[in-house]
């Protein structure tokens, strides 16, 4: 009974919009966390597992909505018009928020979006299917170079990381290839395993999902996968490819300072839980703890390399 | 057998109440129009988490085969799908309900979802593993024919009146290419507004082109909205029998049903459109389907519950989650540290086997719980009068497609899609190949580009388009959908026409009247607006990436070629002697304008004012035009506490259940 009276003061407390609002008590009820993508992608199936530690590490839960459409544009342009409480919260992706606006006219700029922590990332990789004659990269690079444009790559979507790295593979290894643009990562993998086309640049994380159905070629992370010990990185292999889709959390622009500082923390917390770690590796994801403060910097290098891949891409001159 | 040993861990009490209640909240929300299976496990998640996985699971997969089913009450009590797997249910459910046999239709619909429900889980549950290879065999050319296969159906659907069921479909997939493409990554024709950059949402575009011309045409006549059975009730018998007659219907559909589901990305409403067809075609009197016939609730609705196996096949053996809600539920799995794939079936064997005894056991439940939700919700429609149920039908459209993305504008194009999709129905277009053609359009465009990209590169075009033996047996099951029906109506027309003429021989010299068909002015002004819209098509494209312009410029030409094809067909006809019909604004007429102004006001206002307001002050300004009794004042005060209560309590359901952003505005 005690407990109840306890949980509705709270409530009332929170209700109250004069009872201000510290950054230490936060949250004193439950968060919403958009995803701006469908269910059962990278983006949602992180944010499950973040979810299920954010109870532990706030004492608060979070609530998991799904507002897909435009590969994430129509959830990030209305980013800002949410309250800036610090309860609303939006998973971000790069390269998406960097490419998207220099595509086209999708409603918000770069700069317009207040990311507060980059948590995970998730590298490209080439993947081929099991009956696959490819069993190195090697292979598949000779192969392209004698029969030029005849190599298929299943990736997800246009404009997007797979499609970056495709173009980047072209420059890196000379040869020339085909990118064939699926909506998301299960049909591209169906795809692959079903041999409608020869390879796929996917995210390294279908490799843990698929096992022994497909193999993978090279991934682009600066290290050998804990989960992969025996794939290359591209890097070993002589092609300077590292990249894949960073994802992390944004607030809208007016939460204060200490209301992003205070989310930063929060997400850096469930990022050290070793049940977090665990699950997130043991999937194939790259935990990265880009926090409030090293934001800007590293915001801005990742703009530089994904505005040269635009111009690889063709979207700008 | 192992297998049957899970069955008894599926049997636990606490498993039992947990796929009960899951099927209860399920079809209820199913029942909602805009309230969808994805958006109940979403919010129920999270409370799996502290479960046992299996439990879990039931809990997740009994919500999700709930709502499938329920979507078919929304489709025959008011015309609406309540989920877009029931878009075809709507055909002959309705018609069935109009005329006084809406009970059977639900009965017949509760019993072939059982029915397909079983199929498809038992499929999962013995066949999993093998036919996961089906999902594979099917690359981007394949998907292009399914597409194609899909629009077929648009022929049988718009017999007599072919050219405006293709130009309905020209602009349902120019519709479906709004926003930005998936292939390309164009921005497209969102004439630079920002709610148009998602694309126009399937769901609300449902609603309003089904549910907003039911609302409008209750309002404009005193007569009920439902005629009241005959015989009562729902008739459980009758249908079983119906059911029994038609197991081979039954049991085609559920198979389609079951294949379809396994498909990644097809899903409930191919499924549903799929099988209606091919039972059509299969009929011995395919001219009764559309109009009432309870064969095509049968296929339907025995179609897209077995998708909701057939989905989880994939899902579970390949980790590739075959509809929306197997991908949350995958995300479930996940969390739970169960690793989906290949190995799934051995290594978690008891929680997968678990989980579908489960989902069998839940897919049971819904026969009782169905015919009793089904008593009362045909028992409330049929008899609540209409000053009330057209006010609650439209708080349930504006809802539901503001449901979809916490998003007012969603509400907003429903409502503008509806009142579009009343006037051209009134001239003959009608809605049903608009949804085909938005349904069917990006799966048909991503398949034609993803085939011609992978073509080009080998330079093997032709072979890939029609050379792999899959889609041949497509092609050749969609070029029989298509001549079969125009083939069938030129025969009926045939034998009529010898009856007439040996009849004319007894007869000698009364000359019979050939049946002609007059001019169709409004329907010639329709046309032309057509050709400018298909040259604004063709404009809007030059700057698109080379993938994403090829789909709109065939398009483009098509509608044109149609639409100048039926200005064509028109001027051989002779003008309609009688001169244009006046055009009269009755009662009725006015009731309807009065009501379409009332629904854009509520749209609008809506953001300003706040939901509460907004909604309880429309309910009653719809009450008003809907009322014809013209009752005492005590009616009047029940009525005006009775939307209070709904307004109040759905918003609740959103804010606190559902946990959407509510607009608050300047009020609440």
């Amino acid at each position: 009974m005690k407990t109840a009276f306890a949980t509705l003061f709270a409530g009332l407390l929170a209700a109250t919009p004069l009872a201000a609002q510290t950054a230490a008590d936060f949250p004193t009820k439950p968060m919403t966390y958009i995803i701006p993508f469908n269910a059962g992608g990278e983006s949602d199936i992180s944010a499950r597992f973040q979810q299920s530690e954010w109870e532990a590490v706030t004492g608060q839960q979070v609530v998991i909505q799904y507002q897909p459409g435009a590969g994430g544009a129509q959830a990030w342009s209305q980013l800002n018009s949410l309250s800036g409480d610090g309860y609303t919260i939006m998973g971000i992706n790069l390269p998406h928020t960097v490419l998207q606006p220099l595509a086209g006219s999708v409603g918000y700029q770069t700069e317009d979006l207040t990311p507060v922590h980059y948590f995970h990332y998730t590298p490209d990789a080439i993947f081929v299917r099991a009956e696959s004659e490819f069993t190195s990269l090697e292979q598949l690079v000779e192969y392209a170079k004698a029969n030029p444009g005849l190599v298929t790559f299943a990736g997800s979507g246009s404009n997007s990381s797979n499609n970056l790295a495709a173009i980047r593979f072209n420059e890196e290894a000379g040869v020339t290839t085909t990118y064939v643009p699926f909506s998301g990562t299960g049909p591209s993998i169906t795809a692959v395993l079903g041999g409608a086309t020869m390879a796929g640049f996917n995210y390294a994380t279908s490799g843990v999902s698929q096992g022994d159905a497909m193999r993978m070629l090279a991934v682009a992370s600066e290290e050998r996968l804990p989960v992969f010990p025996d794939v290359p990185t591209f890097k070993e292999l002589g092609y300077d490819i590292v990249g894949g889709a960073y994802r992390g959390v944004a607030v809208p622009s007016s939460t204060s300072e200490e209301m992003r500082q205070r989310i930063s923390d929060i997400v850096s917390e469930i990022n050290a839980q070793p049940e977090f770690v665990k699950k997130m590796e043991d999937g194939g994801f790259v935990l990265t703890d880009i926090g409030y403060d090293d934001m800007d910097a590293f915001v801005a290098e990742r703009v530089e390399e994904y505005t040269a891949g635009a111009k690889a891409l063709g979207i700008i001159e | 057998m192992d297998i049957l040993g899970y069955l008894l861990d599926a049997l636990t009490p606490f498993n039992l109440v947990l796929a009960l209640a899951g099927v209860v909240l399920g079809t209820v929300i199913g029942a909602l129009p805009g309230l969808s299976a994805t958006m109940a496990v979403a919010v129920l998640v999270p409370f799996t988490f502290t479960m046992d996985p299996a439990a879990g699971l039931i809990a997740l997969g009994a919500i999700y085969t709930g709502a499938i089913y329920g979507g078919a009450f929304a489709a025959i009590l008011v015309n609406t799908p309540g989920t877009p797997s029931s878009i075809a249910t709507t055909f002959d459910g309705f018609p069935m309900a109009k005329r006084g046999d809406g009970g059977l239709a639900v009965s017949v619909a509760t019993i072939a979802s059982v029915v397909g429900g079983m199929v498809g889980a038992i499929a999962l549950l013995l066949l999993a593993p093998p036919l996961a290879r089906v999902a594979l065999a099917f690359g981007p050319t394949e998907y292009f024919w399914l597409a194609m296969f899909g629009l077929t159906l648009i022929a049988a659907l718009s017999v007599g009146n072919t050219l405006k069921g293709l130009i309905g479909a020209c602009i349902g997939l120019f519709l479906s290419m709004i926003g930005v493409a998936v292939v390309g990554g164009d921005v497209r024709y969102t004439l630079d507004m920002q709610r148009f950059l998602g694309g126009i949402d399937l769901t609300s575009a449902i609603i309003g082109l089904y549910c907003v011309p039911v609302i409008l045409d209750l309002v404009a006549s005193a007569d009920p909205h439902l005629k009241p059975s005959a015989q009562g009730g729902l008739r459980t018998a009758e249908g079983l029998a119906l059911s029994m007659r038609s197991k081979f219907n039954l049991l085609r559909s559920s198979v389609i049903g079951t294949v379809v589901g396994i498909l990644p990305g097809a899903g409930g409403s191919i499924a549903g459109l799929v099988s209606y067809s091919e039972a059509r075609r299969a009929s011995a009197k395919p001219e009764t389907f559309g109009k009432g016939n309870p064969d095509g609730v049968i296929a339907t609705e025995a179609a897209n519950n077995a998708t909701v196996g057939g989905g989880f096949i994939p899902t579970l053996v390949l980790g590739i989650p075959g509809t929306p809600p197997d991908a949350i539920i995958l995300g479930a799995l996940l969390v739970q540290g169960i690793k989906i794939g290949p190995t799934l079936f051995t290594t978690d064997a008891p929680v997968v086997y678990t989980f579908i005894w489960g989902l069998l056991i839940a897919t049971l439940l819904m026969l009782p719980v169905g015919l009793l939700i089904g008593r009362y919700a045909f028992a409330s429609i049929a008899s609540v009068p209409k000053a009330v149920l057209a006010p609650t039908v439209a708080l349930l459209t504006i809802i539901g497609s503001f449901a979809i993305h916490s998003n007012v504008d969603d509400a907003q194009l429903m409502v503008g899609l509806g009142i579009v999709a009343w006037i051209l129905n009134r001239y003959g277009f009608q809605p049903s190949p608009i949804v085909l053609g938005l349904v069917l359009g990006s799966i048909a465009e991503q398949g034609f580009v993803q085939t011609w990209l992978i073509g080009s590169a080998s330079d093997r075009l032709p072979e890939m388009f029609f050379g792999r033996p899959i889609s041949i047996g497509i092609i050749v099951a969609a070029l029989v959908t298509l001549v079969f029906p125009i083939w069938a109506d030129w025969k009926a027309r045939r034998r009529k026409q010898l009856a007439a003429a040996t009849a004319a021989e007894d007869d000698a010299g009364a000359a019979i009247a050939p049946e002609i068909k007059t001019r169709d002015v409004a329907g010639m002004g329709f046309a032309a607006a057509f050709v400018l819209l298909s040259v604004a098509i063709w404009m809007g494209a030059s700057g698109m990436s080379m993938l994403g312009m090829v789909f709109p410029r065939t398009i483009a030409v098509a509608l044109a070629l149609f639409s100048v094809l039926l200005i064509l067909q028109n001027l051989r006809r002779p003008a309609n002697p009688a001169g244009r019909a006046p055009l009269v604004l009755d009662g009725g007429a006015l009731r309807r304008l009065l009501l379409a102004a009332v629904l854009l006001a509520w749209v609008f206002v809506l953001p300003e004012l706040g939901f509460l307001v907004t909604s309880f002050a429309a309910f009653i300004v719809i009450t008003l035009i809907a009322d014809y009794d013209r009752p005492p004042l005590r009616t009047w005060l029940l009525w005006i506490a009775a939307g209070a209560i709904i307004c109040t309590g759905f918003w609740w359901l959103m804010a606190n259940v559902l946990l959407l952003r509510m607009p608050a505005g300047l009020l609440f």
